[in-house]
């Protein structure tokens, strides 16, 4: 029983990232109907903009934390502007196309810059954890979950109860209609994707101190989220953060009960699983009657 | 100076014509309807008018001013709404919601006002207040109808263009949107009110353009078009033999 509330802890703690990573792969999709492979990257540039600022320029911690952010929402965009947006009445073909390009450009500027060697970025807090009765909780871990917590909360807030949220929504839902009642269509996708870079990268920063900071990071992240994103049912907000933690559980029980080395295998065979018996996902049915 | 004038519209899909030089012209407290079968380009003036199409050549004036070129987010706010073809409710959003959103075009208002706004508008259309939380994709084709006018109304526009509001509606509903549209003439908004039904839109129009395969074929007061048996059996699809009558504005 302790280890399985141990194994429930990590496993939400990693599904969180997943689901933080998810959640900007269902906005952008939403928004715009296409796939972004780059997606991984966001939190990968982000990984590497901490180690930047917080090693190679020994900033203090939540300076680069901050500038790491600063950064990521400039690079959403930049993203938009070079990735998107001159492609935006095309079909969705040529963007994921484009998308794929960035993907690779941005992991082999990254290459150049560090070489293949993985970075390091020690953890937030200096205490690396404490037991609460018979679970030790790990920190970085406990940080990865509040925070993801508080954006779940906030996420719901800004979409449900402003006008601006509700500005995106429609824009997502109809781009001619929400252009004919003078909501700027552009100006939501640039905030779209400015969100959904900022979430990312808000995802590789807090996993960073976890898995290393590494060119590979971005895909693997990626595949994870897309994998959360099927299971939840593609293109639904709530599917997408459940379908990240679900993830998360899974593998980490997998990990621990058969086989540490195939963890990865258990993202990927529960992905399968869904796409032959529910390929419409958990909340599949939902989006079906939304569209 | 009419309040918005289409001269020589030319409007091309590829390789399709779609207007070959259209001029029309509405004057400001005018309710005028656009009248024509299937494919004749009423749907296509709309576009122009609201910055969805680019006409390949000829001139939009709005209030003297030539718009054309500009796009949709732009032309509603100098104020022309555009209500379009096949109502276009948000799905995942709620009622009020969606009529909210008109209000998109106004600048420095309040979260609050616009609600306060969205939930008068509940007076004009009485049937859709019981529905005011419920999701669009969950309403009837007639309140959708009457969503998609409230959320035109909350434009405040000085130019209201409604793209066959009766379309697939049954005749009791068809009845109520069109009252709802006198109600609107009496505020003093001017309707450029784009009909299949011709029957329903010159009951309500001041005056009345019959379009053909992109072009105007006629054009006159409703007492002259409708009471043209001729004219009637060739272009407004109704009957010779069935003695319609107009019924009074
Ligand atoms: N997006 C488009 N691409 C190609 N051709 C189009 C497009 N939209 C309209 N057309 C063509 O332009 C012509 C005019 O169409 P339009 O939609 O303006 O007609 P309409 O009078 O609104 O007809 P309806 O009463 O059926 O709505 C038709 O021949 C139509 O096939
Ligand atoms: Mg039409």
């Amino acid at each position: 029983m302790d280890l399985v509330l141990q194994l429930l802890f990590t496993g939400i703690g990693i599904g969180s990232v997943y689901a933080l990573v998810a959640l900007g792969f269902v906005l952008i999709f939403r928004a715009t109907n296409v796939v972004n492979f780059a997606q991984g990257e966001f939190s990968m540039v982000a990984a590497f903009l901490m180690v930047i600022f917080a090693v190679d320029l020994e900033w203090p911690y939540w300076l680069s934390f901050l500038l790491a952010l600063a950064g990521m929402a400039l690079y959403g965009v930049i993203f938009n502007l070079g990735v998107y947006y001159p492609l935006r009445h095309r079909t969705y073909l040529p963007v994921i196309i484009s998308t794929i390009g960035a993907s690779i450009l941005v992991a082999n500027t990254m290459l150049a810059l560090y070489g293949p060697q993985p970075q390091v970025l020690s953890p937030v807090f200096e205490t690396p954890g404490f037991n609460v009765g018979p679970v030790y909780l790990d920190s970085q871990y406990l940080l990865i979950i509040v925070v993801t917590m508080v954006l779940v909360a906030f996420q719901y807030w800004f979409f449900e109860h402003t006008l601006l949220g509700k500005k995106l929504q429609a824009t997502s839902q109809d781009k001619e209609m929400a252009s004919l009642l003078g909501i700027p269509v552009a100006t939501m996708i640039m905030i779209t994707f400015v969100y959904s870079a900022v979430l990312g990268g808000l995802a590789g920063i807090l996993v960073a101190p976890i898995l290393f900071v590494s060119i590979q990071m971005g895909g693997t992240i990626a595949l994870k989220a897309f994998a959360a994103t099927i299971i939840g049912g593609f293109g639904d907000v709530a599917g997408a953060i459940i379908g990240g933690l679900a993830l998360g559980v899974i593998e980490t029980f997998g990990a621990a009960y058969i086989s540490v080395p195939y963890k990865d295998g258990f993202a990927f065979l529960v992905l399968v699983l869904f796409l032959v018996f529910r390929p419409q996902g958990l909340f599949g049915e939902r989006v079906a009657e939304k569209a | 100076m009419p309040l918005i004038e289409c001269k020589d519209l030319v409007v091309r899909y590829g390789e399709i014509e779609a207007l070959h030089g259209l001029t029309i012209a509405v004057e400001a407290g005018e309710v005028v309807t656009l009248l024509g079968g299937n494919g004749a380009g009423k749907s296509t003036t709309l576009r122009s008018i609201s910055g969805l199409v680019k006409p390949v050549s000829g001139d939009i004036l709005f209030e003297g001013q030539s718009i054309l070129g500009a796009g949709p987010e732009d032309i509603v706010r100098r104020g022309i709404a555009h209500v379009p073809e096949g109502r276009r409710v948000f799905p995942g959003l709620s009622t009020r919601e969606n009529i909210m959103l008109g209000a998109s075009n106004r600048k420095g208002l309040t979260k609050a006002q616009i609600r306060a706004e969205a939930d008068g508008m509940f007076d004009l259309f009485p049937d859709i207040r019981p529905f005011a939380d419920a999701l669009g994709w969950t309403l009837s084709g007639g309140q959708q109808q009457m969503v998609a006018v409230a959320r035109g109304l909350m434009a405040k526009p000085k130019l209201l263009l409604l793209d066959e509001p009766s379309l697939g509606l049954a005749p009791v509903i068809v009845q109520k949107v069109f009252s709802i549209i006198a109600e609107i003439r009496k505020l003093g908004t001017t309707v450029l009110l784009v009909e299949q039904n011709a029957r329903m839109g010159l009951s309500v129009a001041d005056r009345g353009y019959v379009l053909e395969t992109g072009r105007l074929v006629l054009s006159g007061k409703p007492a002259d078009l409708w009471g043209n048996e001729d004219i009637r059996a060739a272009y407004l699809g109704g009957h010779a033999r069935v003695k319609a009558t107009l019924p009074a504005v």
